[in-house]
């Protein structure tokens, strides 16, 4: 898969803060000196990850992305810096292929609206966004009524699969399985689509 | 493109492992990575597919019974026959809970209410009609026929009495029901009314425009536009969802701000978009209107900023 710098580092307010990858002198804040201990596994993940030779690029913006966190401490935490990188992969991917999904789901640019009498021009994405979700309650009616009520729990509500355990009164392990099984009907929901 | 399964079910195992906000084995996870690049792919592919399940997912799973204040509202198709079935039935409770949150009394016994972004609050009137009113709101009651929404958006299910009409005066345009569920947002010069059941008389002095269901007028600019709405989509915004019809990104930010209690601001008037999002992606990550809306959105201070592509 081809790899594009985003290009607009410009843009973002933070692009004036410190940029530790260039910075002459010792770092001075607690997420500088986290970034900086940090800076080689993170680039070793981006690059395995999927970014390859643009990860310094991505490293880049790893770093506008922490810098922006609200909570700097938080953001001073290895797992919450390896978090923030997955996370930017994972938007990445998705705004590759936003043309593509744009055209099957939820919303798409429209080139002005006419005046006059005339039929809602959402309500034709709108059927599709209802066929879409009785497509995938098709779907997810396989897994049976317990995994689905877990997997909303977990993907919706952000649950971890520890309270969820707790709430349904089953094991960690059943979480696991029913998630296991959910997920793989996301993804078997995903390909049918396509 | 089918993924070769057993990596799939690995890149599957990782997407769960990494979810768990205890997660710590980053390094296995690059090693797993770097061992082959189909591995990256896969789990790109896994990660991709649950992402866009999400809105799909919260559309199914966010009913009546999650959004509430409607109780044992199990019929989603058709749940605006169902409605008056409830009215004044097992909501007393609430209803009460919801009329003692009246923000205060105005001079001339009118009674305001005002919700915060993100916040809706139902509010029932003493004939057994109901408003529910939308995120960044405010509504000022009149007795019970007759009320004044002074910004935002609410949805209206009112008692029908031919002998006295319940009026509305959204802004600077009145609305007068004939036996009615409406929905009206009013968005600085926008106004947009769409009826579901009954009818509305928009302007009865001046245009006198008559709205039945599955209508919806909005006036941009001084002039109307008569459109078709589905009916079972009026009022959506109470079950976690929103339109947009031709809106500009600006107004779109507003609407969004309103309606999740993120900020979220542009400076384009000029692109425009029609289309529908569930707001729990929305709410869960900003990022996530990317690819809904086909823009880009960017951090800015404690909020997002979002310009077309």
């Amino acid at each position: 898969m081809p790899v594009h710098a985003r290009g607009d580092h410009a843009l973002l307010p933070d692009a004036c803060l410190p940029n530790p990858n260039k910075l002459p002198m010792a770092p001075t804040t607690p997420l500088q000196e986290a970034y900086l201990a940090h800076r080689e596994r993170l680039l070793r993940f981006l690059r395995a990850r999927g970014g390859g030779e643009a990860a310094e690029d991505l490293l880049q913006e790893l770093w506008l992305r922490l810098a922006a966190a609200p909570d700097p401490a938080a953001a001073a935490n290895f797992g919450y810096m390896m978090r923030t990188a997955d996370r930017l992969m994972i938007d990445r991917y998705r705004s590759e292929r936003q043309a593509n999904l744009r055209d099957k789901a939820w919303a798409e640019a429209q080139p002005g609206v006419a005046e006059g009498i005339a039929p809602a021009p959402g309500a034709e994405r709108e059927l599709v966004a209802r066929q879409e979700v009785a497509r995938l309650e098709k779907a997810l009616a396989g897994i049976g009524p317990r995994a689905a009520a877990i997997l909303r729990r977990h993907r919706i509500d952000g649950a971890t699969q520890r309270d969820i355990a707790a709430e349904f009164g089953v094991s960690l392990s059943t979480v696991e399985s029913d998630l296991r099984r959910a997920y793989a009907a996301l993804i078997a929901f995903r390909e049918s689509g396509q | 493109m089918t993924t070769h399964p057993p990596i799939r079910d690995a890149a599957l195992d990782w997407a769960m492992a990494t979810r768990a906000p205890d997660f710590a084995d980053w390094d296995g996870f690059t090693a797993w990575l770097e061992a082959d690049p189909a591995h990256a792919q896969a789990y790109d592919a896994v990660q991709a597919a649950l992402e866009e399940a999400d809105p799909v997912l919260s559309a199914i799973s966010a009913p009546e019974h999650e959004a509430a204040p409607e109780p044992a509202n199990d019929n989603p198709p058709g749940w605006l026959a169902g409605r008056r079935a409830w009215l004044g039935g097992a909501l007393a409770a609430s209803l009460v809970a919801a009329v003692t949150s009246v923000l205060w009394y105005a001079p001339g016994g009118e009674q305001m209410f005002r919700t915060a972004p993100g916040e809706t609050r139902l509010i029932a009137l003493d004939d057994g009609s109901t408003v529910e009113l939308a995120g960044g709101s405010t509504l000022a009651l009149e007795g019970a026929r007759a009320a004044r929404l002074e910004a935002g958006q609410a949805l209206f299910t009112i008692r029908h009495d031919a002998a006295d009409p319940f009026v509305l005066d959204a802004g600077a345009t009145r609305l007068v029901d004939a036996g009615t569920v409406f929905d009206v947002r009013l968005s600085g010069p926008t106004l947009d009314v769409a009826v579901a059941e009954g009818a509305v008389i928009v302007d009865p002095e001046g245009k006198a425009i008559r709205l039945d269901p599955g209508e919806r007028a909005v006036r941009e600019g001084g002039r109307y536009r008569i459109a078709a709405v589905d009916g079972a989509a009026v009022g959506e915004w109470r079950r976690g969802r929103i339109s947009f019809d031709g809106a500009s990104l600006a107004e779109i930010a507003a609407e969004l701000t309103r309606a999740t209690g993120r900020r979220f601001a542009s400076t384009d008037t000029a692109t425009r978009l029609s289309g529908s999002i569930a707001l729990d992606a929305v709410r869960a990550d900003p990022a996530a209107l990317e690819p809904l809306l086909g823009v880009r959105i960017t951090r800015s201070g404690d909020g997002w900023t979002i310009a077309a592509q």
